[in-house]
Parts: structure tokens; sequence; C-alpha cells
């Protein structure tokens, strides 16, 4: 199975923005946003971007070994944000730059650590990963808490130009 | 030269784009058919064409693609419109696909749930609404078409309309095209021109109109393309322009559609995981072949 994603073209610039401004101390910002679900014709897995909520300020933990920590108050927001209706989660990070970008052996092992924690109140809905670049993204979706995770293939920008990011571009 | 050459100012990789495009058309009579008919010229490589209707001798004035040797016969009924509709594609495009069945949309939906466009050549307001809540529903932009011949006390107005509703911006209801009084007017079977009179041109006008819409979002043509808007068509003074309603409301959010409504609101990644293999398949595999000390203990023991 693979894994589609359609985000409005606003939200990702919203998106961009937002991941975009410095941080006191953190290297990067992360974010989270909540999509609905659906399976296509052929079996695609289809994420469609609902809405995206940063992390507040006070939720990043300075941490000089990571570019990044936030606490958990940040990943229960999110959580309460996906729960009524139900939502996937994803978490989304930049790395800026331009072409497609990929994740670093922390992004993932991180991941390994927190996605299988969004089951526990929302099993009903896959979980994920992204990370974008300028022009780019990369994700990762988990089906459930112990299944290794299926990559996002499309990455659609739903506006005017209609934009595919991922595998086809 | 290559067949496209003529359109490379739509920009560097349109030809791709275009190619890549997965657009879906819910009916395919007299808008449909031109649509479908340009998107092919255009080098769409993908289609989803759906409609349950097939030709009559009262669609040959405007049915694109449509042939006196399609009309029903004693021995057998019209061709299906989605047929004529693959039949035109694959002319002009043999390389596009074609998923063509002749089916109300709603018994296809999952098929449209991965277009990337759906172009509506649907007559109801109801059927317009409902298409339109579907393509938000899974984020896809929708394009809507419709023509009506209205009796004057003098004479026939020709009017129409296309509605380009990209998701997140103003909808049909915001635009005043998909109306209660307009649903209970359909309700009662109440037209002022009676039986839906239709004629070739202003559905050709319309559909290019349409076309145009989708070209200039799907393809690198225009720097900063229309996202959404609502262009009135006079077919009696042959004008067409934007909607005075719409140009006040196109910067407002749409209230019908909020955006915590995208996707199915009953799926269950557990219903949709893959399913078990066969016990028999399952007891095969998880069986290891015996270790060689086993295999000697086994041939010592008999």
């Amino acid at each position: 199975m693979k894994g589609r994603i359609k985000i409005l073209a606003t939200t990702l610039c919203a998106i961009r923005a937002d991941l975009a401004r410095p941080h006191e101390f953190a290297h990067e910002r992360v974010g989270f946003l909540t999509a609905g679900v659906a399976t296509s014709a052929d079996s695609r897995l289809m994420l469609l971007g609902r809405e995206y909520s940063p992390v507040d300020e006070d939720d990043y933990i300075p941490d000089p070994t990571v570019g990044v920590k936030i606490g958990s108050g940040a990943m229960r927001k999110a959580l309460q944000s996906a729960y009524r209706p139900p939502a996937a989660l994803l978490h989304i990070h930049t790395h800026g730059g331009s072409g497609r970008p990929d994740f670093s052996g922390v992004d993932r092992r991180s991941a390994t650590e927190f996605i299988p924690s969004f089951f526990n109140p929302i099993p009903r809905m896959p979980h994920g990963i992204l990370v974008l670049s300028d022009d780019s993204a990369k994700g990762l979706i988990w089906l459930t808490a112990d299944r290794a995770p299926i990559p996002i293939t499309d990455i659609i920008s739903v506006g005017a130009p209609y934009a595919k990011y991922g595998a086809v571009i | 030269m290559k067949w496209l050459d003529r359109q490379s100012f739509l920009g560097i990789n349109s030809d791709q784009a275009l190619r890549d495009a997965v657009i879906g058309l819910a009916g395919l009579g007299g808008g449909g058919s031109h649509v479908v008919q340009q998107l092919a010229h255009v080098g769409v490589g993908n289609f989803v064409v759906l409609d349950d209707d097939s030709i009559d001798n009262t669609n040959l004035n405007r049915l694109i693609g449509g042939r006196h040797g399609d009309l029903p016969k004693e021995s057998r009924p019209g061709t299906d419109k989605v047929e004529i509709a693959r039949r035109v594609i694959v002319d002009i495009n043999p390389a596009a696909k074609v998923y063509a069945r002749s089916a109300l949309w709603q018994v296809e939906a999952d098929r449209l749930k991965g277009c990337d466009l759906i172009v509506g050549g649907l007559d109801s307001v109801r059927a317009k609404s409902e298409l339109e809540g579907f393509s938000r529903r899974f984020l896809i932009p929708y394009l809507d078409m419709g023509m009506d011949v209205h009796a004057l006390d003098d004479g026939y107005l020709i009017a129409g309309q296309v509605a380009l509703s990209m998701p997140g911006c103003p909808c049909l209801r915001c635009m005043g095209i998909v109306r209660q009084e307009a649903l209970d007017e359909e309700g009662r079977n109440y037209g002022a021109a009676g039986g839906k009179p239709q004629v070739v041109w202003p559905n050709g006008v319309l559909a290019s109109t349409a076309v145009g819409l989708a070209v200039q979002i799907l393809s690198p043509w225009l720097p900063n393309p229309i996202s959404s808007t609502y262009l009135e068509y006079d077919g009696n003074s042959h004008t067409i322009k934007e909607s005075t309603r719409f140009a006040r409301i196109k910067n407002l959010p749409c209230p019908h559609y909020p955006s915590n409504e995208t996707g199915d609101p009953s799926f269950d990644v557990r219903k949709v995981l893959d399913t078990p293999a066969p016990v028999q398949n399952v007891a095969t595999a998880a069986i290891p072949a015996p270790s060689w000390w086993r295999r000697l203990f086994g041939w010592l023991a008999i």
C-alpha cells in the first residue's frame, strides 16, 4: 500500500511560513497537521489535510544535542486537535532548501518512539511524519503502532497551480 | 515536431503535468462531451468518464462525437455516452488511459476520489451540489458547467455559467448557483423553458472556458492562475463576465464546507489493513524446516 497526501496550497504556505520563523533557542520548528483519510479505487491511502497547529513557544525544550525537542504538552495538544472528529496526525518539520528532502536518523528514531503513542487515543486513523523542503516533501505513514511505516509517494498541493510533489516529480 | 509542440507556451513541464493528470467527468452530454474532446486534444493522459445515459436522436444536435450510427435501432439501444467519450479520446490520443463506465457517478465514487480535477456536466442543481460536496470532501477542484434556455415575452434567453469551485474557496452555495429555492423549484419539476432546450454552440463556449480554467491550474502556463471563479454567460449578447455576486464574496471563507470534514467519515484503518493470508499458507510458512540434528534425531528414533 502506498500513501498520498493532499494539502490546500494556502495551508501549505501557512505551514512553511510558520516553520521558517526563527526560534529563541531551537534550531528548527515543528508543527502538526490533522488529516481526514480515505482509500481510493487503486487501494491508495489518501490523507486529506484539515488543520495545521504550530507548536507553542512554551512547549519547546532546550536540548543542544538535537535540532529541536518538544515537551509532552505539545503532544497532548496535538492529540487533542485530532481526537474529535477522529483525524490522522502528522508531525511536520522542514529542512529548507530545494529538492526532495529526506529524514535524518534522528527524525526516524524519534518518530518510531512517539508515533506509536498516537494510536492509543486515536487507533482508527493512521499517523505519520512529513518533512518539507522549500519546494518538495517526503512522508511516512504508520498504519498501526507495531508495523513498519509505508511511504507517502504523492504529495499534492491543492490550489492554483495544482502541484504534485514526491514520486511524480 | 511532436503533437503538443504548438502548446509549449504552457510551460516546460506542461506536457508531463497534463499527461499525469487524472480528470473525472460526471455527465457526458452536451457540455461534458465538448470538454472531454478538448482535454484529449491538450494531452490529458487519464480519464474517468461516468454517465448512465445512452445517445438518442435528440442528442445528435449537440453531443460531440455522436454519430448517426450510434442512434438506437430496433435491434439495439443507442451507444452509451461514455463509450462515445472513450472513442473520442482514444481517436485523438491512443496513449490516454480511459476508465469509462455507464453508471451514475455515485456508483464509481471510489474512482473519482483519486482524480486531480472533476468536471460536472450535470443537469440538476441537486446533482451539482452532491458532486461538489464529494469533491470538497476529497480535496478535488470541481468545475461546474450549466446552460439553460429561458422563455421571455419576446423570445428566448440563452444563459449559462462556468464555476471553478476550489476547496477552501467559495462554493456553489456561496456563489448562489446552488440555492434552496432552486432546489425546491427543481423538486416541483418547474422550469420556465419547459423541457430543457439545448444547442451546441453555447455548450462549446462554456466547455472551452472550463477547459481553459482546467489547463491554467494543471499546467505552469500562468504565474498567478485563477483559483476560484464564477463566470456568467449571456448567449444572446455572446459575452462572458465574472459574476458580480462572486466579486463580492471571492475573498470570503466558505462556511458550507468546514476544513475538518475531509476524508471518509467512517474510515477505520484497522478495516483496511492487509487481510491475513489464508490459514493453510500461514501454517505452511510458520513451520520452519527442521534443523539437521532434529532430522538426525528423527531418523535415529525410527
